[in-house]
C-alpha cells in the first residue's frame, strides 16, 4: 500500500554554540492511510523533534536538515516555500499537543477561536456562519458537554480535558488526513486520559485518519495504536505491530523500557530500569548508540553504524545481536 | 509512627471555602509503605504536607510518634524534622541552584548535628554513595546533574538526619520510566535495609504504588473513599471510583483493555461540593434521593474499608 507520509533517511542536527548536536540520525519511518502508529521514547530522544521536522515546524538555524526528504502523499514537501507548507498544515496535517492552554488564546472565547482556525483551514470563501455550524458540529463530535454554551466560554473557565477536546475539535474540523498527537494526555489525570484516548482512537477510526501519537507511556500507545516505533538518542530502534512489541521485544532498549514499567495489576518483584544515561549527541558514538547501556554489548557493536533489519513481515530491529531471519536488501 | 486524626484542612479564598481535606483519619504504622492514590486536586498532597506540618490542619489532630504536633510552635517542630522529612515530585525546584551539592545535602546536618568542615564533607560523601552517586558530586551544582541525579540528590537529603518516616510526594512523576524503575528499585531496598523506616507515598500513579506499597488509600475530593492492603485494593475493588480509577489505567500490553469504566465530566469543585456522597455526581451506580443525600458511611472488612452506599445493601 502507498504510504499516506514516507519519512527517508532524515537527519537533522542543531548547530549550537556547543557544537553540532545530532538531534535526528539518518531516521525512516512510514505510516499507510487510516494506520495509527505509535511513536514512543523517553525524554530527548527526538520523537518530537522528528515530527516537526518532517512538516518545516523546526526553526532553521539552529535546526538544519542534512539529509533525507519527506513524501507526504507522494510529493515531496521538505523543499516546499514557507507558504505551501503554511497551506498544508493545518489542512491536511493536523497537530495537538501536551499542553492545551499554550495553543488556546486566554483572551478570545472557545468559540471564537474555533471560527477563525476553521476560516483560515478553509480558506476564502468560507462564510463565518457556515465556520460557525461546523464549530459547533465539531464540539458535538467531541462530546464537549453545552457545546452551545462552551462556545461562549473562555479558555480558563474549562478544565483540562475540555480545553484538549475543544484542541481536537479545531484540528479535526479541517478533515485532515494525518493527525499528529504529541502526548495528547499527559498533563490530564487517568480518568480524563481514558475518556480523551477512547475519544482520539474513535474520531480517527470514523474519519478515515492517519495518526501518529507521541507518547513516553507503552500504554497510553497500546490503547490507541496498530503499531509501534521505539526512538532512542535519535535513531527507530525498533518498528513492529503493537502486539509484538509487547509480547516479542527484541531491541534490547525495548526491553529495558518494558522492564521498567510496574504492572498496575501485577505484583512486580523486580524492576530492572535500564543503567546509565543518554549517550552525548554533540559526538555520538559511532557504533550503536544504546551500546554503552546494553546488557549484551559487544565488541562488533561499537563498530559503524548498525542497520535495520526485518524480523518478519513488519517488524524491524536495529540491532545486530538480533539473528537475522530475513534481511532486508 | 504517624496518626491523623479527623484532619481537615480548609483554605478560605475568594471564590469561596476550598475544602482541600475533609475528615481524614489515617494512621501508619512502623516499617509500613502507604501509597496515597488520586486525581489532581483530590487533596493528597495536602494530607502529606499537614502531615509533617508544612501546612497548618484547620481541624482535627497530627501525631508523630505519639507527639501531637498539631499546634507547635517552631521551635517545637525542630526535633520533629530530623523524624520526619519530605521529598518532592519536582527536585529541580527542591534543590537551590546558587548552593552545590554539598551545601544542599550538608545543611540539614549543620543545623540539627552541628557538624563542619571535613567531618560534614565525609557525611555528604557518604549518603551521596548510599544513593548511588559518586563522591565528587559534592562540588557540583544542581543544573550539573540529570533528572534522576537531581532526586537522587533530594533523597540523600533527607536520609542525612536519619529520619524514621519520608514522605514522599510523587518523587518519580517528573523522571523517564527508566530513571524512575532505578528510584523505586532503591526506596524499596531502603526499606529492606531499615525495617522501622515508614513513609507515605503520594503518587497518582497507580502501578508505582502497587509495586511499593503494603497499604493503599485512595482519595477523592479531599476524602478517604476507600482503604486497604494493595494486593486486595487492587485485586478487588470496593468503591465505583476506585474501581473506575484502576480500569482507566492503559496497561502496558498487546490487547486493549476491555471493559473500562468511563467516568463523565471532571472532578467537582472543592468550593462548590456536592451533597451526600462528593462522589455521586460521576457514580454511574448513584442511587437518587439516596446518594446525593446521605454521607456515605465506612463499610469494613478484615484489613480494608470504603466508604459507599452500594456496601450498605451488600453487607446487610
Amino acid at each position: 500500500m502507498e504510504s499516506l507520509l514516507a519519512i527517508r533517511d532524515l537527519a537533522l542536527e542543531f548547530h549550537t554554540f556547543d557544537g553540532v548536536y545530532q538531534a535526528i540520525d539518518h531516521v525512516s519511518l512510514a505510516v499507510a492511510p487510516g494506520e495509527a502508529l505509535g511513536l514512543v521514547g523517553e525524554t530527548g530522544c527526538g520523537k518530537s523533534v522528528l515530527t516537526r521536522a518532517a512538516f518545516g515546524l523546526v526553526p532553521s538555524p539552529p535546526a538544519r536538515i542534512s539529509s533525507g526528504s519527506v513524501l507526504f502523499e507522494g510529493r515531496e514537501i521538505l523543499g516546499l516555500s514557507p507558504k505551501e507548507q503554511r497551506a498544508m498544515r493545518g489542512r491536511d496535517i493536523a497537530m495537538i499537543f501536551q499542553d492545551p492552554m499554550t495553543f488556546i488564546n486566554p483572551v478570545f472565547k472557545i468559540g471564537t477561536q474555533l471560527v477563525d482556525a476553521i476560516c483560515a483551514q478553509k480558506g476564502r470563501g468560507f462564510g463565518k456562519r457556515r465556520a460557525r455550524e461546523l464549530a459547533l458540529t465539531m464540539l458535538e463530535k467531541v462530546q464537549l458537554p453545552n457545546p452551545l454554551r462552551q462556545f461562549e466560554s473562555y479558555p480558563h473557565q474549562l478544565s483540562g480535558g475540555m480545553r484538549q477536546r475543544v484542541l481536537i475539535a479545531m484540528a479535526l474540523a479541517a478533515e485532515p488526513k494525518l493527525l499528529i498527537a504529541d502526548e495528547p494526555t499527559t498533563a490530564l489525570d487517568v480518568t480524563i486520559q481514558a475518556q480523551i484516548l477512547d475519544l482520539i482512537a474513535q474520531l480517527v477510526e470514523d474519519m478515515g485518519i492517519s495518526l501518529i501519537m507521541i507518547s513516553h507511556d507503552l500504554g497510553v500507545v497500546s490503547q490507541v495504536c496498530s503499531r509501534v516505533a521505539v526512538m532512542y538518542a535519535g535513531q527507530i530502534v525498533e518498528d513492529a505491530p503493537v502486539a509484538e512489541i509487547f509480547d516479542d521485544p527484541l531491541h534490547p532498549y525495548t526491553r529495558g523500557l518494558l522492564a521498567s514499567v510496574p504492572h498496575p495489576l501485577r505484583p512486580a518483584n523486580k524492576l530492572e530500569g535500564i543503567s546509565g544515561s543518554l549517550p552525548n549527541l554533540y559526538a555520538p558514538p559511532p557504533g550503536c548508540r544504546f551500546a554503552e547501556r546494553c546488557p549484551h554489548v559487544t565488541e562488533s557493536c561499537l563498530k559503524g553504524r548498525i542497520g535495520q533489519k526485518y524480523i518478519g513481515k513488519q517488524h524491524k530491529v536495529a540491532c545486530i545481536a538480533v539473528e537475522d531471519t530475513m534481511q532486508h536488501a | 509512627m504517624l496518626d491523623l486524626q479527623d484532619l481537615q484542612v480548609h483554605f478560605p479564598t475568594k471564590g469561596g471555602l476550598v475544602r482541600a481535606v475533609d475528615s481524614i483519619s489515617l494512621t501508619l504504622y512502623s516499617g509500613e509503605i502507604v501509597g496515597v492514590v488520586g486525581e489532581s486536586g483530590s487533596g493528597k498532597s495536602t494530607v502529606g504536607k499537614a502531615a509533617v506540618r508544612l501546612i497548618k490542619p484547620t481541624a482535627g489532630r497530627v501525631l508523630i510518634d505519639g507527639v501531637d504536633i498539631t499546634n507547635a510552635t517552631r521551635r517545637q517542630l525542630k526535633p520533629i524534622r530530623t523524624k520526619a522529612q519530605v521529598i518532592f515530585q519536582d527536585p529541580h525546584s527542591s534543590l537551590n541552584p546558587r548552593m552545590t551539592i554539598r551545601d544542599i545535602v550538608g545543611e540539614p546536618l549543620r543545623i540539627h548535628s552541628k557538624q563542619r568542615g571535613a567531618e560534614l564533607s565525609t557525611t555528604v560523601g557518604r549518603l551521596l554513595e548510599r544513593v548511588g552517586l559518586p563522591f565528587q558530586f559534592q562540588h557540583r551544582y544542581p543544573h550539573e546533574l540529570s533528572g534522576g541525579q537531581k532526586q537522587r540528590v533530594a533523597i540523600a537529603r533527607a536520609l542525612s538526619v536519619d529520619p524514621d518516616m519520608l514522605i514522599l510526594d510523587e518523587p518519580t512523576s517528573a523522571l523517564d520510566v527508566s530513571v524512575q524503575a532505578q528510584i523505586l528499585e532503591f526506596l524499596k531496598e531502603l526499606h529492606a535495609e531499615r525495617p522501622r523506616m515508614t513513609s507515605l507515598f503520594i503518587s497518582h500513579n497507580l502501578a508505582v504504588v502497587r509495586f511499593l506499597c503494603q497499604r493503599v488509600v485512595v482519595m477523592y475530593l479531599g476524602g478517604v473513599v476507600e482503604e486497604g492492603p494493595v494486593e486486595q485494593v487492587f485485586a478487588n475493588p470496593q468503591h465505583p471510583y476506585t474501581q473506575a480509577l484502576l480500569s482507566a489505567v492503559p496497561l502496558p500490553q498487546a490487547e486493549r483493555n476491555n471493559g473500562r469504566i468511563h467516568l463523565q465530566g471532571d472532578l467537582p469543585s472543592p468550593v462548590d461540593f456536592p451533597t451526600g456522597c462528593a462522589f455521586h455526581p460521576r457514580c454511574s451506580y448513584a442511587i437518587g434521593g439516596k446518594c446525593n443525600v446521605d454521607d456515605p458511611g465506612w463499610t469494613a472488612t478484615a484489613r480494608s474499608r470504603a466508604r459507599c452506599h452500594l456496601l450498605d445493601h451488600a453487607s446487610a
